[in-house]
């Protein structure tokens, strides 16, 4: 989940007021969004506006990457709190296009590396540092979450004024064109500011196998970026104080790069900058047309039966109160009959299906319209025949005088097979574990068992503990390769542990579980030869029983002889 | 403590010592085994016990010779010295030279050596012809025969010690041939020293004494109850000693439930109760079950190769079920038959069937709705797996609960009805609220927010209505409540603990003492 700070004083000239925490916190739900802290500067809080304080938010919608930033956030509040729905006639739309000043030409060459582009110009007033910030900000959520770490989108400032139009958006050979990268001296080849620059080595991954590379230039061969990796080191050095900056963005996927600049473009005009269409001249038609002017909006109306609104919320609602509940919410909508059309906000495009719509209905009515009301289906509700025969095993198990321990289930090679002495081919392991601690689904219950032996040496003895709960193991009979079985696994460790006293608690257990059972010779290694015994059930194995061989009780550091068994107890159930 | 209630804290062995002696008596371990019969460790207990209430006092200590018989000492009380045996040897008429000797008796050259040395100077044998030695008087000397006393007496002692005080001079003079202080093992007896001390009954005892005449007690009454007194009806005739019931009694290690066990069995009864049924499944899944069905997109930013664990070996289902394959597919890449517009993406069929471990308990709920009824309720307690770093607040693995309701006529406001349930009967919360939420796979999700009385607002759970994309590839037409409440977290509310390692305790005596009272 996106987390973002926000300048307090912008904020709060965007919000149209003052807000302290708690009533802060009252109304971000409205915008999913929780207090994640408030960095004060060394004030009080009451001292609103003063420099340099800031908010922290989480955001938890991922997908509506609009609320990522100070604007955006401040906007929705807003109208949640009653302001008008903004208007942005700087948009463009299919057959109403506005006038541009500035294009890009883009070849034919980006076709297969990165074929898409949007671009607009902000300009009015110099750029504060409060908005640098925050694009900023903007641009590294933005591109890492919804951008898929500048995968599908990426972004970059420039400063208009240094660049001479039009500008071409092309693909070349990386050993071919050097330039001097942001934050560098020297000019590299692109080659070598992937192997060089910082954020080469950071999102090199993404150009990986591409024989050509994007670049962004200038009608006088001047280098303004290097996308998706880093700016040039003149004309895309922003600073404070610039004014009319041109924003650009990157991707390979057309609706998300072109969303992503619509939403930059809102965020400055409702912080009172003016935007300047940039027109996008593609060698071929794209979805939106050869020639794109930007910012475009793309969004297609959402019909929505407002029976079925009704219905989802349980609260009969009309059209007109549907209409009227999206407005609160900043959605334009118009009523058909019965059902209602929303027009997703210029900075959305998050609506997939019609019961996106009745969330914003949801949010703009407030859940204190909505009154919890008490089901009524009658179900008959039954714990799982697993969960029943577990809880007679447990309860047997304490009669028997044993402890019940309850574990993880992932551990290491080291515990679960090399401890053990067992092959490890039956054993489930993690292809990326975070750690060789957590590397494996353990397939026994006894390593658990033992793990807690070994770690309670100084307890007073007799230990007796078990545990029912699951293992997995492979199985290639199964789809998934791996069977899950839910087992009881018991070990008594003290001086005088021995064969019989395991055996007289499996024959205590089975006795009460009113089944019938035979024991038979064994070979399993984990238990001393002789000394054990594999259950059976209807001539099926179920378990193991026996006294543990000392070299197992050596592996884990146990000095005390120890008794243990394992059964299926699924397979009772 | 009066002197009643001393007194009736006196085992019998202290009792017998304060009524049958007074002021000036000097008492010892020699004393009260002659007198009362005790055993050295019983009359040790009695001082040490006496001693710490008070009603004894050390009047001194002396400290004695012992002589402390060894192993060979106790062979040769058993077999005889070898001058005893040498001596019935030639005896009994066989002359012989001493190697013949050393060699009939399997003794060393040098012992048989020495041992002729003591008997002829003591004119008991004699070396005579052809170097045999015969009989001289052919008696045993007073020396041999008080070394003799002294090995019979030490060995038939219980302890094999002799006092120093308890010999005639003659037999300490004896003793000095055949004891050593130190390397006794070549020796009869090893010689030690041993303190002894005197006690003294104290200023207190006679009031103690007095107390005990008045209750009646005299060290006599009937201790431990047997089975023979019962049956012969002995203990009629006696009175039972009272026992201190202030005593500390011994620690029992009884079997016993694990109490975050016993709390994860109460919110699954609590939900029974409320009419939902327990499903259960695979720790292993597919992306498919895990996410895909769920209508999270493939390239969902928590679907990276960070955020689940995949299986190294097998890495891949062998299938997928249909029509939910297809249909599930179609959802995502255009929205299918659901009335979504998908997500637009080109759904990959082989990442799809990759092997992962369960990553959320929702998987359960999605399966569930192949085969659900409606109306019906279902939930789960499931073990989920998580890439996090292990520390107070994430484990690598732990419990979610998830459930679903299916009905004809569930909405927004029975959600909320139901969330409101769980808050007060399952969380036992008084107050709860509600805030919109943000889930993958429902439209509208809400989050349920309620007041912990110590710990203020916090987040209950998650819930929200399945969306159509998740709801109809598998093939349910009517709407579907799906919620999920944090366990583990309230699990350490209810236990009154603070980190959730601790709920998976592998530390034995930790989790037998551990005392959780909830009262969910």
């Amino acid at each position: 989940m996106p987390k973002i700070e926000v300048n307090e004083r912008l904020f709060f000239d965007l919000l149209g007021r003052v807000r302290d925490a708690a009533s802060l916190e009252e109304v971000l739900p409205g915008a999913k969004a929780e207090l994640d802290g408030w960095d004060l500067a060394g004030g009080k809080p009451g001292d609103s506006g003063a420099e340099g304080r800031v908010i922290k938010i989480e955001l938890n919608d991922t997908n509506r990457p609009d609320l990522w930033s100070t604007a955006g956030l401040a906007r929705q509040l807003r109208v949640l709190d009653g302001a008008p729905i903004p208007e942005y006639p700087f948009f463009s739309r299919e057959g109403d296009e506005r006038p541009a000043k500035y294009t890009v030409k883009v070849e034919s060459s980006v076709a297969k590396v990165r074929p898409f582009m949007a671009a607009f110009v902000i300009s009015g007033k110099p750029v504060s540092d409060a908005m640098l910030r925050d694009v900023i900000q903007t641009q590294e959520k933005l591109c890492w979450n919804f951008g898929r770490k500048r995968r599908s989108v990426s972004m970059g400032l420039y400063r208009t004024a240094l660049i001479s139009w039009p500008v071409a958006y092309k693909a070349v050979d990386p050993d071919s064109v050097s330039f001097v990268p942001l934050g560098m001296e020297a000019p590299l080849t692109l080659r070598r500011a992937l192997a060089e620059h910082p954020k080469g080595k950071e999102y090199g991954f993404i150009l990986e196998g591409e024989s050509v590379h994007p670049l962004l230039v200038d009608a006088g061969g001047k280098v303004l970026s290097y996308p998706p990796i880093i700016n040039s080191n003149d004309l895309g050095a922003v600073q404070v104080g610039d004014a009319d900056l041109l924003v650009e963005l990157t991707g390979t996927d057309l609706h998300s790069v072109t969303l992503s600049a619509s939403i930059v473009a809102c965020d400055f005009a409702d912080a009172g900058y003016e935007i300047q269409p940039v027109a996008i001249e593609y060698p071929e038609p794209t979805a939106f047309g050869r020639r794109v002017v930007f910012p475009y909006y793309f969004q297609a109306p959402v019909a929505l039966d407002s029976a079925r609104a009704s219905k989802l919320l349980g609260k009969s609602l009309s059209p007109a109160a549907v209409v009227e509940s999206l407005a609160k919410a900043g959605v334009r909508a118009d009523v058909h009959g019965q059902f209602v059309q929303a027009f997703p906000p210029e900075y959305r495009n998050d609506y997939l299906h019609a019961v996106d719509v009745v969330e914003d209905v949801m949010i703009g009515r407030g859940m204190a319209d909505f009154p919890p009301e008490r089901p009524r289906d009658f179900t008959i509700g039954r714990l799982h025949p697993i969960e029943r025969i577990s809880r007679k095993a447990k309860s047997l198990m304490v009669g028997l005088g044993y402890q019940e321990m309850i574990y993880n289930y992932l551990g290491s090679g080291r515990d679960y097979v090399e401890r053990m002495g067992v092959e490890s081919e039956g054993v489930v392991r993690i292809a990326n574990p975070m750690t060789e601690s957590f590397e494996y689904v353990r397939p026994s219950i006894l390593p658990s068992l033992l793990g807690s032996e070994a770690a309670s040496a100084r307890a007073p003895y007799p230990h007796r503990i078990f545990e029912t709960g699951k293992v997995a193991f492979r199985d290639a009979s199964e789809n998934y390769g791996v069977a899950t079985r839910q087992r009881l696994g018991f070990l008594s460790v003290h001086a005088e542990a021995n064969y019989n006293e395991a055996a007289s608690v499996v024959a205590a257990l089975f006795y009460y579980l009113g089944e019938d059972w035979a024991i038979e010779e064994s070979e399993d290694g984990r238990f001393i030869p002789g000394r054990q015994a594999r259950l059976l059930r209807k001539g099926r194995s179920v378990g193991v029983f026996g006294e543990l061989h000392p070299r197992v009780l050596e592996n884990w550091g146990v000095t005390v002889p120890a008794v243990a068994g394992e059964i299926d107890i699924e397979s009772f159930a | 403590m009066d002197a009643r209630a001393l007194a009736k804290s006196l085992h019998p062995l202290e009792t017998k010592v304060l009524l049958r002696y007074g002021p000036g008596d000097e008492l010892g371990n020699g004393r009260l085994a002659a007198e009362l019969g005790y055993k050295e460790g019983q009359s040790n207990q009695a001082f040490s016990w006496l001693g710490a209430k008070g009603l004894v006092e050390e009047a001194g200590r002396s400290t004695r010779v012992v002589y402390e018989l060894t192993p060979l000492g106790r062979e040769l009380a058993e077999k005889g010295t070898p001058e005893e045996r040498m001596l019935r040897h030639v005896a009994s008429g066989r002359g012989a030279t001493l190697p013949e000797l050393a060699a009939a008796l399997g003794l060393e050259q040098k012992d048989v050596g020495s041992a002729f040395g003591q008997l002829s100077k003591e004119g008991i044998l004699a070396m005579g012809e052809g170097k045999k030695a015969t009989p001289a008087s052919g008696k045993p000397s007073p020396r041999m025969e008080a070394v003799r006393a002294l090995l019979e007496r030490a060995a038939a002692s219980a302890d094999g010690i002799l006092g120093d005080e308890t010999l005639s001079v003659p037999e300490r003079e004896a003793m000095a041939g055949i004891a050593k202080k130190r390397g006794a093992g070549d020796s009869a007896f090893r010689v030690a020293e041993r303190e002894t001390i005197v006690y003294r009954l104290s200023a207190a005892a006679p009031e103690a004494a007095a107390a005990l005449r008045e209750l009646g007690v005299t060290g006599e009454e009937i201790g431990a109850l047997t089975p023979a007194m019962l049956e012969s009806g002995s203990w009629k005739e006696g009175t039972f000693r009272p026992y201190n019931v202030g005593v500390q009694p011994a620690r029992l290690m009884p079997g016993r439930r694990n109490p975050y066990g016993e709390f994860l069995e109460s919110v699954k009864d609590k939900l029974v109760s409320l009419g939902f049924e327990e499903f259960d499944g695979s720790l292993v899944e597919t992306e498919f079950w895990n996410s895909d069905a769920l209508f999270m997109p493939q390239f969902h930013s928590a679907r990276d190769i960070h955020d689940v664990y995949r299986l190294a070996e097998p890495t891949s289902a062998k299938f997928i079920e249909e029509p939910y394959l297809s249909q599930v597919a179609a959802a995502h890449e255009n929205g299918g038959a659901t009335g979504s517009r998908g997500w637009s993406y080109s759904f990959d069929r082989d990442f799809t069937k990759r092997l992962i471990l369960r990553s959320q308990g929702t998987v359960l709920s999605a399966r569930a709705l192949t085969r659900a009824a409606v109306p019906s309720k279902y939930f789960g307690i499931a073990r989920c797996f998580r890439y996090d770093k292990v520390d107070a607040t994430h484990l690598s693995d732990f419990y979610q609960t998830e459930g679903i309701v299916v009905g004809e006529d569930v909405s927004l406001r029975t959600l909320l009805g139901f969330l409101e349930m769980f808050a007060k009967e399952v969380a036992g919360a008084k107050e709860v609220k509600y805030v919109p939420g943000y889930f993958p796979f429902t439209e509208p999700s809400v989050e349920v927010h309620i007041k912990h009385p110590v710990l203020g607002w916090f987040e209950l759970g998650g819930a929200g209505i399945f969306r159509p994309e998740v709801t109809e590839p598998l093939g349910v037409k009517v709407p579907v409540l799906a919620w999920g409440m944090g366990i583990d977290r309230m699990a350490l509310m209810a236990l009154g603990l603070n980190d959730l390692r601790e709920l998976f305790s592998d530390d034995i005596e930790a989790v037998r003492l551990r005392r959780a009272s909830f009262s969910v």
